[in-house]
């Protein structure tokens, strides 16, 4: 949650107790249960909760106990009054837990518990395995509460990003919220009601059809994979331990954080960074999906020079250095410092664009120089 | 079009072009998103959770046959065989349980026992009063004329108003509202000179009043009585409510079901306005007051107030979470006061009469009456207002008739569908939360169903939850999937095979809705399998053959 400094300082200021599974813990104004507990690490379930977004009370996983009243309460949605006591856990609310995991589970079996276990393949997004976390943690399978399967995948969306697969969609809303409030694009909503409830866009259309801008963020909030990361996916069978690599997104001057996937050598996805200071969690089309030339075969393996009859072929590296230099000092010499224009790539790595100014300003002492991300 | 430029624009948008074309086309959503600027999927997913809303050309008028529980009984299954070929389709307890079976067609309610009987009637009056006791609600209702203005003015109407303004202060008001022991009477019981007080006291403007008209519990049809013989006493009754918390502007969200009400509500504002009872300077005095009527489009879940709210705001109806509560945060985030029609038309009495003289109308310690809509195997269906805490035996047998000679009453429902079932010696409760609570159930809005020794009440059972599933939001998983899930188990679609085992998954998901619903709906509908188990064991054992 974002706060000004003067926000956490009034926050402070008002600070007081509630008693929290025995102990004495202080609180600030206006938290709600939920963030106090997991303040405190109790490991309180929930499936709905996003903490960039507003609290929903849709899962009811996150039901706490506090005396005076008759039924549990939704953590997230219940503000901390002083001297409220309060239980994150007891025998009732892990029972209560189990039957709604068991719920949950028995409602989008669609192909992904086999065997007692569920399996989403990480490659699908950021928090793709939470509801399968949960179900091992409650030993939920699936098999109880049999019935009717509710969601249905859209394989008619053949867009190259955003996997549909709504058969494992357990109507958490939490990608609806998260495009209306966090990207503010309102490109999907909940179509029907009760267990026939599904996530659609205007007219039920396909998403390049509807207002989506394909930044990802509800696939990379999704809680169980049923909007999945396509292009990761290319790479599920490609084998390798996946490995994340923090960086920043070079495409503008937001400087997004992000976590490059990579499977050996390979890189085969991008995570939003969500402690990222300037995205928290949030990336557009191009930092979310655009890396394939990154290693594109397409790609110029060698340096290429023009020869004299105006074919372009390979070069060495030391013959393209000494035909470029050569072609910079001759500008310099003829037509003078202002001449020269550098314009580095958003493609290119931060080390690159930072040698190109040092190039033109300590190489040229002109300040000629852009970037393309720098829009 | 005049209304984008009023309040709560979305439903009288919607439905005059579902009106105009027979169904909201595609071009329809897109200039109602771009003139109200509501994202188009916002628009779309939202009219889709409404049951009314047709899609396909000619939806609009396709015929809806009620299926309600009642309605079961009278061969709805029959009517909608006959009108098959006209698209019918079924729709909900449509709110006329004391009537032949109810036909939504085009802009008209027809009732009929079969297609050739089909025909516009009037809503039954109530039965010529059978206690002993004296009538809050209905003590005019009878009266030929009641719901014109002069009808309503030759028997003290709207003087209660006139005084007020003239003499009393809006705390004078809420004083006496809350001296009388009112409370909600839509079947949550909140104490209504309680909930006025706090809109009062709340800051920010402007403040609304909302006349909950949703009446969608099944088995409820006694707020279309009121609002179709006495609709005067339900406009004094909020303008009366507005005066005490300082609203300036209400709202009638009025059920899509009852579309003859929707005439007879606008043509009494039209009276009043044109009376000086609404509108600016009411009554010669200062006091301003404007009254607008929404009709909703097919959603239980609408009854519920902070669906409603949203529903009126143009938003996904989802219930709220609480707090903060509507009397500080309702409509449009800003304070207002929910109340449900028969609530409304006690305030205006109550303030003629008094606060004593409404509490001695209850039996006992409880103060005031109930209107109770009574139907099914009993001799004489319709609405009875009853003094709170009269025997249930009382109102079946003495009041309605008892069952059909040679039957026995079996069960009853309580709060419409809501309460569950009562039978066996709880049929000996008295009519008072404290007594049905006792019992597992509630009073709530105050339909009661009634099956004779010859009904199935499995078959009941599953008939109440298909229709809380049918009607659960989709927001909180308990109720969605738990609902879907009772359903399937008392159809024996899915589930164990063997009674200890089904028993045990019943009793679980039951247990998990009731403690961990995020509303009403939810928490209600296992009081339906609880009941089911603990009156008839032996009619679940039977269904298992054994």
């Amino acid at each position: 949650m974002t706060q000004t400094s003067d926000a956490i300082e009034a926050r402070t200021a008002s600070q007081t107790t509630i008693v929290l599974d025995g102990t004495e813990v202080p609180f600030c104004d206006g938290e709600t249960l939920y963030e106090i507990s997991r303040r405190h690490r109790k490991e309180v379930p929930t499936l709905c909760y996003d903490d960039r977004l507003d609290a929903f009370g849709a899962c009811r996983l996150c039901v706490v106990e506090v005396d005076g009243f008759r039924n549990p309460v939704a953590s997230c949605t219940t503000k901390a009054t002083p001297g409220m006591v309060v239980r994150s856990t007891s025998e009732t609310l892990e029972r209560h837990r189990k039957t709604l995991m068991e719920l949950v589970v028995s409602e989008n079996t669609g192909g992904s518990a086999r065997n007692g276990n569920i399996d989403v393949d990480p490659l699908r997004g950021l928090k793709s395995q939470e509801l399968s976390n949960l179900a091992t943690r409650y030993e939920v399978d699936g098999t109880r509460f049999a019935g009717a399967t509710s969601g249905k995948s859209r394989q008619d969306d053949g867009n190259p990003f955003i996997l549909r697969d709504y058969d494992k969609c357990i109507s958490c809303y939490r990608c609806v919220r998260v495009c209306a409030e966090r990207e503010g694009d309102y490109a999907i909503s909940v179509m029907n009601r009760g267990f026939h409830t599904q996530i659609t866009t205007e007219f039920d259309s396909k998403l390049e059809d509807s207002a989506c801008t394909f930044c990802g963020q509800c696939v990379q909030t999704c809680p169980t994979g049923a909007l999945a990361d396509r292009k990761a996916l290319r790479d599920a069978e490609t084998p390798g331990e996946l490995k994340k690599t923090r960086t920043v997104c070079p495409y503008c001057g937001v400087g997004c954080s992000v976590d490059m996937l990579s499977k050996g050598d390979k890189i085969v996805g991008i995570h939003p960074a969500m402690d990222g200071p300037a995205n928290q969690g949030a990336l557009c089309i191009k930092g979310q999906y655009a890396f394939d030339f990154i290693q594109h075969p397409d790609r110029l393996q060698t340096p290429m020079i023009r020869a004299s009859n105006g074919q372009l072929v390979p070069a060495t590296w030391d013959e393209a250095l000494d035909r470029a230099a050569a072609g910079f000092l001759a500008a310099n010499r003829d037509h003078g410092r202002h001449s020269i224009y550098a314009i580095a790539s958003g493609r290119a790595p931060h080390e690159s664009a930072y040698s190109v100014q040092k190039f033109i300003r300590a190489g040229f002492a002109s300040n000629h120089v852009d970037n393309c991300s720098r829009a | 079009m005049r209304t984008p430029n009023e309040p709560a624009p979305l439903l009288p948008l919607l439905h005059a072009y579902h009106d105009r074309d027979g169904m909201l086309t595609d071009d329809a959503l897109r200039e109602i998103s771009a003139t109200l600027k509501i994202p188009l999927a916002d628009l779309y997913g939202t009219v889709t959770f409404y049951h009314f809303f047709a899609r396909e050309p000619g939806g609009r008028d396709a015929p809806r046959v009620c299926d309600g529980p009642i309605c079961k009984l009278k061969g709805c299954d029959g009517m909608l065989d006959a009108l098959a070929a006209e698209g019918a389709k079924p729709m909900p307890c449509a709110g006329r349980c004391d009537e032949p079976i109810p036909v939504l067609r085009g802009g008209e309610v027809l009732t009929g026992l079969s297609v050739d009987d089909l025909r516009v009637r009037p809503t039954p009056l109530p039965p010529a009063y059978p206690g002993d006791d004296e009538e809050c609600v209905f003590a005019h209702i009878r009266e030929p004329g009641r719901a014109t203005l002069d009808g309503y003015r030759a028997n003290g109407g709207y003087t209660a108003l006139e005084s007020a303004l003239r003499d009393a202060s809006p705390g004078a008001v809420i004083e006496t509202i809350e001296a009388s022991g009112l409370a909600g009477r839509g079947g949550a019981g909140f104490p209504t000179g309680r909930k006025w007080r706090a809109v009062a006291d709340a800051a920010g403007s402007p403040k609304t009043i909302v006349c909950n008209a949703d009446e969608g519990e099944p088995g409820c049809f006694k707020d279309r009585a009121i609002m179709d013989y006495d609709p005067h006493a339900i406009i004094e009754g909020m303008v009366l409510a507005g005066f005490a918390t300082g609203a300036e502007r209400g709202f009638i969200y009025l059920r899509y079901e009852y579309p003859k009400t929707l005439e007879i509500l606008e043509r009494a504002i039209a009276e009043a306005e044109s009376a000086g009872m609404l509108g600016d300077d009411i009554a010669g005095t200062d006091t301003e007051f404007r009254l607008y009527v929404r009709r909703g489009a097919g959603a239980y879940i609408c009854g519920e107030e902070t669906s409603l709210l949203n529903s009126l705001e143009g938003k996904h109806p989802f219930p709220r979470n609480r707090p903060p509560f509507p009397v500080t945060h309702g409509f449009e985030d800003l304070p207002t006061a929910v109340n449900n029609v028969e609530t409304l038309a006690s305030v205006a009495p109550i303030l003629r009469n008094g606060a004593e003289w409404y509490r001695g109308l209850g039996r006992g310690e409880h103060a005031g009456t109930k209107l109770i809509s009574l139907s099914g195997d009993i001799q004489r269906p319709g609405n009875y207002e009853v003094p709170i805490g009269l025997p249930l035996r009382t109102l079946l047998d003495d009041w309605a008739g008892g069952p059909q000679p040679g039957r026995s009453i079996q069960a009853v429902t309580m709060a419409g569908l809501s309460g569950g079932f009562l039978g066996g010696e709880d049929l000996d409760a008295t009519l008072d939360e404290p007594s049905l609570r006792g019992k597992g159930s509630f009073l709530g809005a105050g339909g009661i169903m009634v099956f004779d020794d010859t009904r199935d009440m499995l078959e009941v059972a599953h008939g109440a939850m298909r229709f809380f599933a049918h009607e659960s939001c989709g927001k909180c998983f308990p109720c969605r999937i738990g609902t879907q899930r009772l359903t399937e188990r008392l159809a024996r679609d899915a589930g164990p095979a063997a009674l200890d085992a089904w028993r045990e998954e019943v009793a679980d998901i039951g247990a998990t809705m009731k403690a961990t619903s995020a509303c009403g709906l939810g928490m209600a509908a296992p009081l339906i399998t609880e009941s089911l188990l603990r009156y008839f064991p032996d009619a679940v054992r039977a269904h298992f053959g054994d």
